[in-house]
Parts: C-alpha cells; sequence; structure tokens
C-alpha cells in the first residue's frame, strides 16, 4: 500500500495502518529526533508525540504539497525546536556531559587507549555536532542524514532553500575547522582543545 | 571556477558530486583535476562526509511497542467527514434516517427559498401595478356619451 492509500486508511481510524506507518517511519524519526535533542528520553517522547499528531491529523496531511516523510520530519523537527526552546537549550550539551568531553579532547597515551581512538573519534565529532547551533545541526541532519535535498530540507524547516544552504555552508564549515584543529583524521597528531568558532558562538545566543 | 566558488559548492552540497549544481558540475571536475588545493580541499570533505556516515544513532528497543500500545485520542476529522459522519452516523440506527432525509429535502427547501428572496416576486408586483395604471389611463379617454352607456 502507498503512504497515500494507508493515510486515508489512518484518517478512517483504521489501527493496522497505523501500525504499518509507524514501522516505516519509525527508525527515520527517531534518528532525526535524537540528532537534534541529543538524548534517548527525549527523543522517546517526541516519537510517541510525533506518531500521536499523525493519527490525529492523517485528515490533515496534503499528497500533493508534500511527501510523508516531509511532513513527518516538519512535525518532529516543531516538536524538537519547541521542545528545545522550551526548556531554554539551542544545543544539545547533554550528549556527553563535560568530564566526558574534556576526557575526549585528551591524547591517547597506551595501546589500550588507541584502541578507543576509532570510538574517541565519533564521539569527538558528535560533540562537535552537538556544539552547532540548532539551525546549522538539523540543516546538516536533514540533508546528510535523511537524505533530503536542499529544497524539501527548507520546507521541513520552514526558511527559504538560501537560507537552509547558508546554514548547512557554516556547519560543513565549523565540523572541517573542528576535525581539523582537532585532527581527527590522524591520530599521530595530539587533538587541540576548543569549542565552535565566535562566530558561531555568537549566533548560537543571539 | 575558482577555490572559493569550489569551497562554497562544497560546504553547500558536500563532496558527492552528484549533488552539486549541474552546470558548475563540469568547472569543479576541471578544478579538481589541475589544482592540488582543490584536490586537498575534496579530500577534506569526503573525509568529514565519511566521519559523519561512520556516527550511527542508537536504537530504541520497545519505543515501536510503546507507541503502538499508547492510547489513541479522538482524531481530528475534516469538515466534510464530520458532515458525512453526522448524516450517515456508524451506528446505523434506524432512527438516525431523519438526517439523510433532512438532507434530501434541503434542495426543495433552498429552491423554496430562493424562489421567496429573488427579484421576481417583487417585480411581477410592480408589472402588475403598471398594468392597473396603465388600462385607468385607458379608460379614462374613452368617450363615455354613447347612448349605450346611458340609463
Amino acid at each position: 500500500m502507498t503512504d497515500e492509500e494507508l493515510m486515508l486508511a489512518v484518517s478512517k481510524g483504521d489501527q493496522s495502518a497505523y501500525q504499518t506507518l509507524v514501522s516505516q517511519h519509525l527508525n527515520a524519526i527517531s534518528h532525526y529526533a535524537f540528532r537534534l535533542l541529543g538524548n534517548r528520553k527525549d527523543t522517546e517522547d517526541i516519537c510517541q508525540e510525533v506518531f500521536l499528531k499523525l493519527w490525529t491529523n492523517a485528515s490533515k496531511w496534503q499528497p500533493e504539497k508534500a511527501k510523508l516523510t516531509t511532513w513527518l520530519h516538519r512535525i518532529t523537527h516543531n516538536l524538537c525546536i519547541d521542545y528545545l526552546r522550551k526548556h531554554g537549550r539551542t544545543q544539545t550539551s547533554d550528549t556527553l556531559d563535560i568530564g566526558a568531553a574534556e576526557h575526549l579532547l585528551e591524547t591517547p597515551q597506551s595501546d589500550e587507549q588507541n584502541e578507543s581512538i576509532a570510538i574517541d573519534e565519533k564521539q569527538r565529532l558528535n560533540h562537535v555536532i552537538s556544539l552547532l547551533p540548532e539551525t546549522q545541526r538539523s540543516a546538516l541532519m536533514l540533508c546528510h542524514y535523511a537524505g533530503f535535498s536542499n529544497k524539501e530540507a527548507a520546507a521541513i524547516m520552514n526558511v527559504s532553500v538560501k537560507a537552509l544552504e547558508s546554514s548547512i555552508a557554516r556547519a560543513r564549515r565549523s565540523l572541517r575547522t573542528q576535525l581539523e584543529s582537532r585532527n581527527l583524521h590522524s591520530t599521530a597528531m595530539k587533538p587541540a582543545s576548543g569549542e565552535i568558532n565566535s562566530e558561531e558562538k555568537t549566533e548560537t545566543i543571539g | 571556477m575558482n577555490i572559493d566558488a569550489f569551497t562554497q559548492i562544497l560546504e553547500t552540497y558536500g563532496a558527492v558530486e552528484a549533488n552539486w549544481p549541474e552546470e558548475s558540475r563540469a568547472a569543479c571536475r576541471q578544478l579538481t583535476a589541475t589544482s592540488e588545493e582543490a584536490q586537498h580541499l575534496l579530500r577534506q570533505f569526503m573525509l568529514l562526509e565519511q566521519s559523519l556516515d561512520a556516527l550511527e544513532p542508537p536504537h530504541f528497543p520497545g519505543l515501536e511497542t510503546r507507541i503502538l500500545h499508547q492510547a489513541l485520542p479522538p482524531q481530528h476529522l475534516s469538515l466534510s467527514d464530520r458532515l458525512i459522519n453526522w448524516l450517515i452516523p456508524k451506528s446505523g440506527s434506524p432512527l438516525s434516517l431523519w438526517r439523510p432525509s433532512l438532507a434530501a429535502c434541503l434542495p426543495l427547501v433552498f429552491g423554496i427559498l430562493v424562489g421567496n428572496l429573488t427579484d421576481l416576486g417583487a417585480a411581477q408586483d410592480s408589472i402588475e401595478y403598471q398594468y392597473w395604471d396603465d388600462e385607468l389611463i385607458m379608460l379614462s379617454f374613452n368617450d363615455y356619451s354613447d347612448s349605450e352607456y346611458l340609463p
């Protein structure tokens, strides 16, 4: 069955169609929410809310205007942004706690530590991503991970394509700068500690 | 195409060539073929993409079950759906037949209302008055001195 047929069935109260849609879209939605929120509990709460909205507002979805996955990502995006703003956060600072982050920025000393370099690099990158402002992080997540085109991502974020492209360009620039400075790709060099550049910080605060 | 424009393309569209704007692809290819700086830049962005790809989000065991077992609230129906549900209730009780009957009568009521409210009735009245005025004028021109009118 197509998304359109399933949604029509859901709008008529068909719970088996709802189950099918949950199974089909939960992974993408939970991954996107997690990458925006940075912790499991909030992600699970938001996912539950997203699918409740799918159930209650199924008749409002207009297939000629947006694909179902775009519509669901937009709901998720709005809920996550509302959540982050409500809780006074624009960054997923709880992805790593400060102590863990500082530990990760130290140079590995022993062979045992060298074995965990790959894991540490991932965590470092996660940390760097978590420091990006929410608009940049959303743009990157939607275009890189969810595979949306710039136009679709702009529609999800309710911004112009130009604004989306500006956000994603700044996100990639920040990440490249951070990766270069910490030299994530070369384990031989000691990673330099640092935060997101002052331009990004200013934007986040503003 | 210069290195700044190439950097801008890599930052906006990433290192995957298929995502670059079509009109710029040839120029980008040419630049990377000739410029070491461009090649280095492209490698950096490819490494960035690989690093991003390596980040896997966690699994959420039990989340699907939680979602499917949560109590579902009443759905928000569109106006047309609400109207149809009101006209033809799902309970199927014979007593609820008055609703479709009422709906069937609506065109008749509408027709009567339109007939009464349009200018047609008022216009007929005015024509009627005009007709009697004309009749009186015509009567006034007649000669009533003939004997046949006399007693």
